[in-house]
């Protein structure tokens, strides 16, 4: 089921299995598939499911300090669709032989990654609107696109997520667009949410594809349809428009608009920056970790719990 | 301590009369946390009206590819063996979307092969990508009294949905505003 290289079938089994992705058809749990594109998939899902829910973090921390009932419902509803979005993943990374155990040990370990965005501080309301617009409008501009991935599991727990996705981008967006109109301190609140989170956003589409080593591989086997620039490209030529026509300014004095091709053109990402962070030395990864270590440690009870009822019932 | 519980098979149904659909799984130690599990995770929105759940290693899956690779399944069906009723369900289509395989009915049979064997026959159609037949047995359905106090109280929480925000249009009146002030 898992094609090795030495397999003498290889050629004819990979060719096979390469021509099905181009007629566009899924490759299902059962299906003959080369181990590099399961490995590949594994990382891919594995760090998407954990980004998921390091994902609940920063976010959680601003449950109790909602502005009022409404806000604190929706924010209550998003963090625990987050959850469950790592939920889908991880067992999407399952039907591929990956087990979840392994998978949460190697998150808690640090040697599994996650989103980089995470690793940066929420210190105001309004990070809340701004992880939801930006944060989460760079998420579904990345998952609209691995929706039409090869991987059948990977694929529909895609488009669960993009759906509902779509409440936490609308709702990041309404915040802002309140803010923005609203005080003059609202607004510089707003203001300064987006000049902290709009340079991690552009990160978070990864290296330039020059940069990627992965990227070639993950296109030829219909993993990823576009690459880390084209998406970030997309990304930043839907935002920069909505936030000028609210007032809002985009803290990249590089930035313009090129007639030719009618791209938004950013200054150049500091990469110093995002290598940083993904290497574990960001604002809030010791942070996020311990976050994450102590959530596990707390449910000791709970999945104990669960052990002995299940042993009493089985 | 092992928490890797079996995988359930969770099987959603929108509306009375339509099929109930895989939606993906759950770990649980029992079905009932199985349908806890499942509710939670998938009826966090309003449109749910039944769960089924079924351990993963009790369904038996054959995707195309497998069944065109060769006939050995078959092999060992034993037509005189008691029968019991066995699930059907298909992956219809190609299309892109958030379900797996779809409930198409039920039929009698001595093992997992010969259900499927059966279901070839019972259910065709142009294209199917991917059977699973199960045993009836081991499946646990949410019941009819459950509908309420399980998936009511999703029902009126429309913040969730993306429709309830009307961002799109008050970005357009936005710039309509802006254009008459420049």
């Amino acid at each position: 089921m898992y094609g090795q290289e030495t397999d003498p079938d290889y050629p004819t089994k990979l060719a096979e299995f390469e021509a099905r992705i181009a007629r566009g058809e899924k490759i299902e749990p059962g299906d003959w598939m080369p181990e590099r594109y399961r490995k590949q998939l594994i990382r891919m899902i594995s760090q998407h499911a954990h980004s998921e829910v390091v994902g609940m973090l920063p976010e959680g921390a601003w449950i109790t300090r909602a502005p009022n009932l409404r806000r604190k419902q929706v924010l209550l509803a998003k963090v625990q669709d987050e959850g469950g979005h790592g939920q889908y993943l991880y067992h999407a990374a399952e039907t591929l032989g990956a087990t979840r155990e392994e998978m949460l040990q190697a998150l808690l370990t640090g040697q599994a990654k996650y989103s980089s965005i995470f690793n940066y501080p929420t210190v105001t309301w309004s990070d809340m609107g701004a992880i939801g617009w930006l944060v989460d409008g760079a998420a579904i501009m990345n998952q609209t696109m691995l929706a039409q991935c090869s991987y059948g599991p990977y694929s529909r727990a895609m488009v669960r997520i993009c759906a509902e996705e779509g409440f936490h981008k609308k709702q990041g967006q309404e915040m802002i667009i309140q803010y923005a109109q609203g005080t003059p301190e609202q607004k510089a609140m707003a203001q300064d949410s987006i000049n902290r989170f709009w340079w991690p956003t552009l990160m978070m589409f990864g290296p330039h594809d020059s940069a990627s080593a992965n990227s070639d591989e993950l296109i030829r086997w219909g993993i990823k349809t576009k690459t880390n620039d084209q998406l970030r490209q997309e990304f930043v030529n839907e935002l920069v428009p909505l936030l000028h026509a609210l007032g809002l300014q985009v803290p990249d004095p590089d930035l313009h608009y090129d007639e030719e091709t009618g791209n938004w053109i950013s200054g150049e990402i500091n990469w110093d920056e995002f290598w940083q962070v993904v290497k574990g030395n960001g604002p809030m990864n010791a942070a996020r970790l311990q976050a994450r270590q102590e959530a596990h440690d707390n449910g000791r009870w709970v999945r104990e719990a669960l052990a002995a009822y299940g042993e009493r019932h089985p | 301590m092992d928490t890797q519980w079996p995988r359930y098979e969770v099987f959603k149904q929108d509306r009375p009369g339509e099929p109930h659909e895989s939606v993906g799984t759950v770990h649980a130690v029992d079905a009932e946390m199985a349908l806890q599990n499942g509710r939670d995770l998938f009826a966090r929105r309003p449109k749910c009206h039944s769960l089924w759940v079924a351990r993963a290693d009790a369904i038996t899956s054959k995707t195309a590819e497998q069944l065109a690779a060769d006939d050995a399944w078959q092999a060992d069906i034993d037509l005189e063996a008691p029968t019991e009723t066995y699930l059907v369900f298909q992956k219809q289509t190609e299309r892109r979307g958030m379900t797996f395989t779809t409930h198409v009915g039920e039929v009698e049979a001595s093992s997992p092969a010969h259900a499927l064997q059966q279901a070839i026959t019972t259910f065709p159609a142009e294209q199917v990508f991917v059977w699973w037949v199960c045993p009836a047995t081991a499946v646990t359905r949410s019941e009819e009294a459950d509908t309420l106090p399980m998936f009511a109280p999703a029902k009126d929480k429309l913040f969730r949905l993306p429709n309830q925000y009307r961002t799109v249009f008050t970005m357009q009146k936005i710039k309509r505003g802006k254009d008459v002030i420049e």
